[in-house]
């Protein structure tokens, strides 16, 4: 495939094909339904010809002379006995029958009212909007004419008996006339419509008294004008309906002589399509190679389903003309003449209503064109959007702290079968040389070679060694993926960009792609059996593009809001809490281990001297190693203290869920946006060592006793509990007593109820906060919900304190028996228990109708989120269906595919939300950006120098190189 | 009847003079018909605006002060 150049496409159109044309691109004309001959060979000019392409390989193209694979096949086609509707345009055929004249074919429109559609047509074009608007209204237009504006042809109504017989409706004379003019000349008392006779007829239609009297006899039938009088005059009806079948060469000769003019009004081009092209004549015949056919094990040929339509299609053909030239009668040809209509249809179209399907032998319907394009497996979606690609791996995933955020550890057993392609040159060919030496069980190995003439050898155990002395600078070697490479990781559902990204490759042992587990958010993984996928990228400008573009760090702010998505979860959460929450004092040892998986290797000077005279370090100076050196940051941390930077110090504050977390901790939001991606990158994974290092050292477990309370808080929580049931109580029988006062806009009852939930979440309050009281601050429970780790102080006042109210669509628990939730209680029982309020704890365990209550109110939460889930996955997808053709354009505005402007500026300020800072009071924080311009501008005139000179931010290029960058060596080039 | 034009929420809506209109359309480089469309009848156009005219909307912005918007009008 590498000899043919991509071209480009410059315009498609669609239209109708000329019957000549069928013919002129044919290889030949098909004559005989049979395939194969007794020995195995295809037929001239049968269904196989050889001439319509090459299936079997090694043989020959008989029109083109290439080979099966590059012979693409050629049509063939078959002359139709008589011309047959194509189902494909049954409606647009009914459309013109009705707008046309019966006689001169004319568009039944006044040349006014044509050229008024059609500059309609313009307008609708020019604006794009939807053309069939204007043809239909020229249609319904035209059909409203009784006669041609031309030839001044009566006109009558199509029926059109789906799927493709046309009826021409006239309204003729019954048979019956005599009698029903008799009948109603007789009068009906009882109506009091009284007696006509023929003398009043005969004036009141001025028709001769002999004439009527014929045609009360019967000898005379009446004419049009006649019989229209008598009908007034009489107040009847003496029509019926006689439909008069089109055949489809009637309505062939009726579309030849339709004007080109009238057709463009009706939205077609006549210089590519006329409308009588629609009738076909000839019938193509799909090359082979588009309906192959298979040899059987017992060496039977068992054909394409096309080629049995072609074979059905091919007889009645035949049978037709012999019966015609036999001079059957009309009957017999009429018959024919449906069959092969129906042949013809089921051809193009197998699933047509109030056609029976074509059926195989077995009774299986056949698959036909149509059939083989639509639907999920059809060739739209199924094959040209459902694309199945190469050099991709799956398998589960499970955390690895050690790695970057940027790497991804692909098991050896995948590197060694996905590979990467390597042009050898003089300066690789040592290394290319290792890789095909190694074979392709070695690990890193190669498994193919391409050789300079294009030819592709695989490297075996055998060869590998005699191959590796061969490779020379011009070859290509498949070597297996090895660390640093390139590869892009995903996990459905892919609802945002940063489901899929770019990874480093580390080769791992084991069968797991590990991963840091700082990237779970964007992916929205966890390790209880999730599985992702893996592609390796297969030629330089991908590889290069995914390195820039969509590696992790890249990705680090999140367009939806601006702020970083990726930072430290969970753990390194509760390990910055406590290793930052009161400042505590570490020794040589301890802060030297904490720091032993970042790149600071030397401590700075030691916080202070503690009473026995060993140096210390505090938990935020060894926290401040890992800020740089110039970052000043002040604001309200998460647990409501003011946190303080300065000069890359931490002077005050807890460093937790607002100051290091995913989606918007603020020193790694700012770390990003002021020092960049790569900065961030180390800034997060030295933050999560460091916080693992710490939560290891002070050690970390939570257990039932943690949630546990001494027996003098549980009877103060029995009290209160006991105390709300008491008011409880009090309100139902101030309800009973009608003493209850309703609140506004409610109803007795609704007050009563928005009462008692009131009184019993207070109680659930109370309970918690003196559960709360009894917690210490070191608890491990507390220290996960204030430091926005896991877990809020609601989940542990229902651990310690009282689980609550169960509440199904908000309502306390109204459902169940008549007047009662469950049997264990009486009818009309109003009290806090019996409507599923929880007043035990946890720990403390529910009793079974507690129990009972409490999976109601639970499973009203699985079913909301499963409906949830579904419901906003497909407005998601109706939204980006609607919107992925949008396009920001360069000079700013928002553009559709038809250059339609939908926002004149993007986001209507023109910026992207990634590359701005703002918050709460500023969209912009203007105010910021200025201090640290005028920072830089105004302290020396050396910095004056760094700040006009444009100061190179580290490359981002590979995950070696940036962290010599960043460390200010240099890179020694390679010449 | 209540006059929608009036009310707080509806962003001021004018009838683009035609010079003003060529530079917008030279400005974006495109034809009147790429613009955004807006019906005759809606509530908000005000009175003198006629089919084919450019409507110039001035709104309050949540991302910038105030946005500009043009739109053509259709029947």
């Amino acid at each position: 495939m590498q000899d043919t150049t991509p071209k480009d496409i410059g315009s498609l159109s669609f239209g109708l094909m000329e019957p000549e044309e069928y013919r002129e691109m044919s290889a030949t004309k098909i004559i005989t339904a049979d395939t194969y001959d007794d020995d195995g060979f295809p037929i001239d000019m049968g269904l196989m010809d050889p001439r319509l392409g090459v299936i079997d390989p090694g043989l020959e193209c008989k029109t083109c002379g290439k080979h099966s694979g590059s012979c693409n096949g050629h049509f063939g086609h078959i002359e139709l006995a008589a011309p047959v509707i194509h189902v494909g345009f049954t409606k647009l055929i009914r459309r013109l029958l009705r707008g046309t004249c019966r006689e001169c074919s004319k568009l039944l429109l006044t040349e006014d009212e044509r050229d008024e559609f059609r500059d309609q047509l313009d307008e609708s074009r020019k604006l794009s909007r939807d053309l069939n608007d204007v043809t239909k209204a020229a249609i319904r237009q035209a059909r409203k004419k009784d006669r041609c504006p031309f030839c001044g042809e009566i006109q009558y109504d199509i029926d059109h008996e789906k799927p493709t017989t046309y009826y021409e409706v006239q309204q003729v004379l019954t048979s019956e006339y005599s009698q029903s003019i008799a009948g109603a000349m007789q009068g009906d008392e009882e109506e009091g419509v009284e007696r006509t006779t023929p003398d009043e007829l005969a004036e009141q239609t001025e028709i001769e008294l002999t004439r009527v009297n014929e045609i009360l006899s019967g000898s005379f039938r009446p004419r049009e004008s006649q019989r229209k009088a008598i009908e007034k005059a009489l107040d009847i009806d003496l029509t019926e309906e006689d439909t008069n079948k089109l055949m489809p060469s009637d309505i062939r000769d009726w579309f030849e002589n339709i004007p080109d003019e009238d057709i463009e009004v009706l939205g077609i081009n006549p210089d590519r399509s006329r409308p009588e092209w629609m009738i076909l004549t000839v019938l193509p015949v799909p090359p082979v190679t588009a309906r192959p056919s298979i040899t059987l094990d017992n060496g039977q040929r068992s054909e394409d389903d096309l080629t049995h339509k072609l074979v059905d299609i091919i007889r009645i053909n035949q049978r037709f003309m012999e019966n015609r030239e036999a001079g059957a009668p009309q009957l017999i040809i009429e018959d024919l003449w449906e069959l092969l209509q129906y042949h013809v249809t089921t051809f193009m179209d197998n699933e047509i209503s109030g056609t029976p399907p074509a059926r195989h032998r077995s009774g299986r319907p056949l698959k036909t064109l149509s059939q083989r394009l639509k639907g999920k497996e059809g060739r739209f979606r199924g094959s040209l959007s459902g694309k199945r690609v190469n050099f991709s791996a799956r398998t589960v995933i499970s955390p690895d702290p050690t790695l970057s955020l940027n790497e991804v550890g692909v098991p050896d057993r995948v590197a060694k079968e996905m590979t990467q392609t390597m042009n050898v040159t003089e300066r690789n060919v040592e290394d290319a040389r290792r890789f095909v030496s190694n074979g392709p069980e070695g690990h890193p190995g190669a498994n193919y070679v391409r050789r300079p003439d294009g030819r592709r050898l695989k490297v075996t155990e055998k060869n590998c060694e005699q191959l590796a002395e061969k490779v020379e600078a011009g070859w290509e070697v498949n070597r297996h993926l090895i660390d640093g490479d390139i590869v892009i990781f995903n996990r459905q559902p892919s609802l945002h960009r940063m489901s899929i990204m770019a990874h480093e490759v580390v080769v791992m042992p084991y069968k797991t792609f590990r991963l840091n587990t700082v990237v779970c958010p964007p992916y929205n993984a966890d390790f209880d059996g999730d599985e992702m996928n893996m592609h390796a990228l297969q030629n330089e400008e991908a590889r290069a593009e995914a390195r820039v573009l969509m590696r992790v760090q890249e990705q680090m702010l999140s367009p939806r809001f601006g702020e970083n998505i990726i930072g430290a979860i969970q753990d390194h959460i509760s390990g910055m809490y406590l290793l930052t929450h009161d400042n505590p004092r570490f020794n040589e040892t301890q802060a030297l281990d904490l720091l032993r998986a970042t790149r600071i290797d030397e401590l700075p000077e030691p916080s202070g001297i503690d009473d026995e005279g060993t140096p210390f370090w505090t938990g935020y100076d060894v926290f401040s190693e890992l800020l740089p050196d110039d970052l000043d940051l002040e604001f309200t941390g998460t647990i409501g203290d003011e946190v303080v930077i300065e000069d890359g110090q931490l002077l005050q504050g807890t460093i937790a869920e607002d100051e290091v977390g995913e989606f918007g901790g603020e020193i790694v939001d700012t770390i990003t946006k002021v020092y960049g991606n790569t900065r961030a990158r180390i800034f997060v994974n030295e933050v999560s060592t460091l916080a693992m290092r710490a939560i290891m050292h002070f050690g970390f477990s939570i257990g039932i006793d943690d949630e546990t309370i001494p027996g003098e808080a549980q009877s103060r929580i029995d009290e209160t509990i006991a105390d709300a049931n008491d008011r409880v109580e009090e309100l139902i029988e101030a309800y009973e007593n009608n003493e209850l006062e309703s609140l506004p806009g409610r109803t007795i009852d609704e007050t009563l109820e928005m009462k008692i939930m009131q009184t019993l979440s207070r109680a659930r309050d109370n309970a918690g906060n003196i559960a709360d009281e009894h917690f210490q601050d070191d608890n491990p429970a507390v220290v996960m919900a204030n430091s926005g780790a896991r877990g809020s102080m609601l989940n542990l006042t229902q651990m310690a304190g009282a689980v609550g109210q169960q509440a199904v669509r908000g309502e306390r628990i109204n459902r169940g028996y008549e007047d009662r939730t469950l049997s264990h209680y009486e009818p009309n029982d109003l009290s806090a228990e019996a409507h599923g309020f929880v007043e035990n704890s946890y720990t403390s365990g529910l009793t079974p109708r507690e129990f009972f209550f409490h999976a109601m109110g639970g499973r009203e939460g699985l079913v909301d989120t499963a409906v949830r889930t579904s419901k906003s996955g497909y407005l998601q997808r109706r939204l980006i269906n609607a919107l992925s053709e949008l396009e920001t354009q360069y000079d700013g505005t928002v553009r559709d595919t038809s250059d339609t402007i939908v926002q004149f500026e993007f986001g209507e300020d023109g910026t992207s939300p990634v590359k701005v800072s703002s918050d709460e009071d500023n969209d912009i924080d203007v105010e910021h950006i200025a201090d640290r311009v005028l920072d830089s501008e105004f302290e020396s005139a050396e910095e004056r120098q760094e700040f006009l000179g444009s100061k190179p931010r580290p490359t981002n290029l590979s995950e070696h190189a940036d962290d010599r960058l960043a460390e200010g060596t240099e890179v020694t080039s390679d010449d | 009847m209540v006059d929608v034009s009036q009310h707080e929420l509806v962003p001021e809506h004018t009838v683009l003079e035609e010079e003003a209109l060529e530079d917008v359309l030279e400005e974006y480089n495109i034809d009147r018909t790429d613009l955004p469309k807006i019906k005759r009848n809606d509530p908000a156009l005000p009175d003198e605006a006629e089919i084919g005219d450019v409507i110039k909307i001035v709104r309050d912005s949540r991302t910038t002060d105030q946005s500009i918007v043009y739109r053509l009008v259709v029947e």
